[in-house]
């Protein structure tokens, strides 16, 4: 039996919901370590320096079905380095750039982010959530325009880790 | 006034299954998807699949908040919650109404009301439909042991913000009362958030018989006969027939009445349920709950009455009222449902997900399969575990049994352990074919004898 990678993201959504610690899965040339600790390291497998770069199915908008509007901007994955990472939306709703209507924007490309830095709000019915870069580095894309409707895992920034 | 665009907040058969109705009636699909449904059938179905969330229910079919906006932000006028998950959330409805989304069920203010069960069962009093002989809400043991010894033992405990058999308690007698009043009190306060408790009779043998209504929300309400869900197992339903031929002809009638009179009275808007409690030995009935949702058994309802719910539901909802009379409603023939659940029967029930690798539905007259299955789906383990519902109209019910036996017997379904083959082992039962089950059938008599095979 193939692993595809939407396996991998199953995988990990159930480890996610469970109670485990940890999760080791060998299996058709795949390797696969989880842990709830973010220090841990398997003693199986060498470690990985650099961000495990976001599997390029998700960074690539699915077509858009006959009849629906395309709010979000479509990034072909292979236009995006290999090493930048995606920020994705937690969950589904309207994108903001700014604190407020009028106000600059959180965040423009070029600029340097820090892990906590705020770099967007994310708002379902009036609840509004911030959302943080995540890493250190430089904002390199921004995917979605201001105010349009996002869906849980669309990308909304890709950063340039330094 | 027309919908134009419906929002589907739920997932599996039932989404699939409105989503057909909504395409019938020309009216624009978005399905509101979790992360693992990405790629299921009702995605390629809707003209629309929108991700709400990750794939855990709690963040996303179970946020109420998350599929207005997904309704509100994809243009939708419309929304139908399914069954299960947020159909019975009074916050649902409540929310639509506020965006101006048209909520495809009851008021909010119903739900609210008929979900609350000593409120439905007051509302029952008061339009005359007899309830289990029982209490109103117990302060104390003391009270509860009074008003038992006056019921008459057997009884049972029951918590006021339950239902679906969840937080019911049996006493024999006294001592196992006092001892379990306490437990039974804080099970319903964690669990429902209300520690209530009400007493009822125990009723030895039950079935399990309910009406199918549709409300024009204005008074006007009509019934789309019974159906018998008598086969269970810890309250959860595994077979379902229509009509309930193990009931006399005139308490089928009494039981519509009922339903009718407590439904309109309530000015019930859109499907719902009314459940009773058959006592087989006093050929009587006692109402026990309205369910305000479309159920999972509703197929059967549809085969013999030749009546698309769903669709009715689509029409209700535009504000077209009910175009049509009682009258207009006939009941022929006889129609079965056999849930088939990713589970393994044989060893505890537990869920089975998994990747289906060889999906061969069944064909032939009077065979239905609602499902959203597929040969190389993935049975995801997030959710319940139920794939598909096989459905035999017959025009008695014995031809109805032969079909639904034949149609098990031409299904292949490879890859996760399913309960075809316990559904199966009951249709063919003598006991199901006697029509003599009760509630307690499957668990004291069809059970055991399946393990034992």
């Amino acid at each position: 039996m193939k692993i595809k990678l939407q396996d991998i993201e199953y995988l990990i959504e159930i480890f996610d919901s469970s109670d485990w610690d940890e999760m080791y899965l060998k299996c058709e040339g795949v390797e696969l370590f989880l842990s709830t600790d973010p220090n841990a390291r398997s003693t199986r497998i060498a470690p990985v320096t650099t961000p495990l770069s976001v599997p390029a199915a998700s960074a690539v908008e699915p077509a858009a079905k006959a009849g629906a509007t395309a709010d979000v901007a479509s990034v072909a994955s292979t236009t995006v380095p290999s090493h930048w990472v995606a920020l994705k939306a937690p969950n589904l709703g309207t994108f903001y750039r700014a604190p407020k209507p009028g106000a600059p924007s959180f965040v423009e490309v070029g600029q340097h982010v820090v892990a906590d830095t705020e770099v967007c709000l994310i708002e379902v019915m009036k609840l509004f959530t911030s959302l943080k870069a995540g890493v250190t580095g430089i904002v390199r894309q921004v995917c979605v325009e201001d105010a349009a409707m996002v869906e849980f895992g669309d990308t909304l920034f890709y950063i340039e880790p330094s | 006034m027309r919908l134009k665009r419906l929002f589907v907040a739920n997932r599996g058969e039932i989404a699939v299954r409105i989503l057909r109705a909504a395409r019938k009636l020309g009216i624009e699909t978005v399905l509101g998807v979790s992360a693992a449904d990405r790629d299921g059938l009702g995605a390629e179905m809707a003209d629309r699949a929108v991700v709400i969330g990750p794939a855990p229910s709690a963040k996303s079919y179970l946020d109420v908040r998350l599929v207005v906006h997904a309704a509100k932000s994809t243009g939708c006028d419309a929304l139908h919650p399914g069954y299960g998950f947020l159909s019975e959330k009074p916050a649902l409805s409540r929310m639509c109404e506020d965006e101006g989304i048209v909520f495809v069920g009851p008021r909010a203010q119903t739900i609210e009301a008929l979900g609350d069960k000593l409120a439905a069962r007051a509302l029952a009093r008061e339009t005359g439909v007899r309830t289990v002989p029982g209490t109103d809400h117990m302060a104390s043991v003391d009270a509860a042991r009074e008003a038992a010894a006056e019921l008459g033992y057997p009884v049972v405990m029951k918590a006021s913000a339950g239902g679906g058999g969840r937080g019911m308690f049996k006493a024999t007698g006294p001592v196992e009362l006092e001892a379990s009043f306490d437990k039974a009190s804080r099970e319903a306060e964690t669990a429902f958030g209300d520690g209530r408790l009400y007493l009822e009779r125990f009723v030895e043998r039950a079935r399990h018989v309910e009406v199918q209504i549709m409300g024009d929300g204005e008074g006007k309400v009509v019934h789309f006969g019974e159906r018998d869900c008598s086969v269970q197992r810890r309250y959860q339903k595994l077979i379902e027939e229509a009509p309930a031929s193990a009931v006399p002809d005139a308490t089928r009638k009494r039981l519509h009445e009922s339903a009718i009179r407590l439904t309109s009275f309530a000015k019930y808007r859109n499907a719902g349920t009314v459940e009773f409690l058959y006592d087989v030995d006093r050929d009587d009935f006692y109402f026990i709950e309205v369910n305000s949702r479309i159920q999972v058994e509703h197929p059967v309802s549809e085969e013999i009455t030749g009546e698309d719910l769903i669709a009715r539901q689509l029409q209700v909802a535009a504000g077209e009222g009910l175009q049509l009379r009682q009258e207009e409603v006939r009941v022929t023939g006889h129609a079965i449902e056999c849930r088939i659940n990713a589970e393994d029967p044989r060893h505890g029930f537990a869920p089975a997900p998994g990747r289906i690798t060889r999906w061969l539905a069944p064909i032939g007259e009077g065979i239905r399969l609602d499902t959203h299955a597929r040969q190389g789906y993935l049975v995801p383990p997030f959710y319940d575990s139920m794939i598909g519902k096989l459905i035999a109209r017959g025009r008695d019910r014995n031809e109805a049994i032969d079909r639904m036996l034949s149609a098990i017997d031409s299904f292949v379904i490879e890859g996760p352990k399913t309960t075809l083959a316990l559904a199966r082992f009951i249709v063919a039962h003598r006991d199901f074919r006697n029509n003599n089950m009760t509630t307690r059938w499957l668990e004291d008599i069809g059970l055991p004898a399946f393990q034992t095979q």
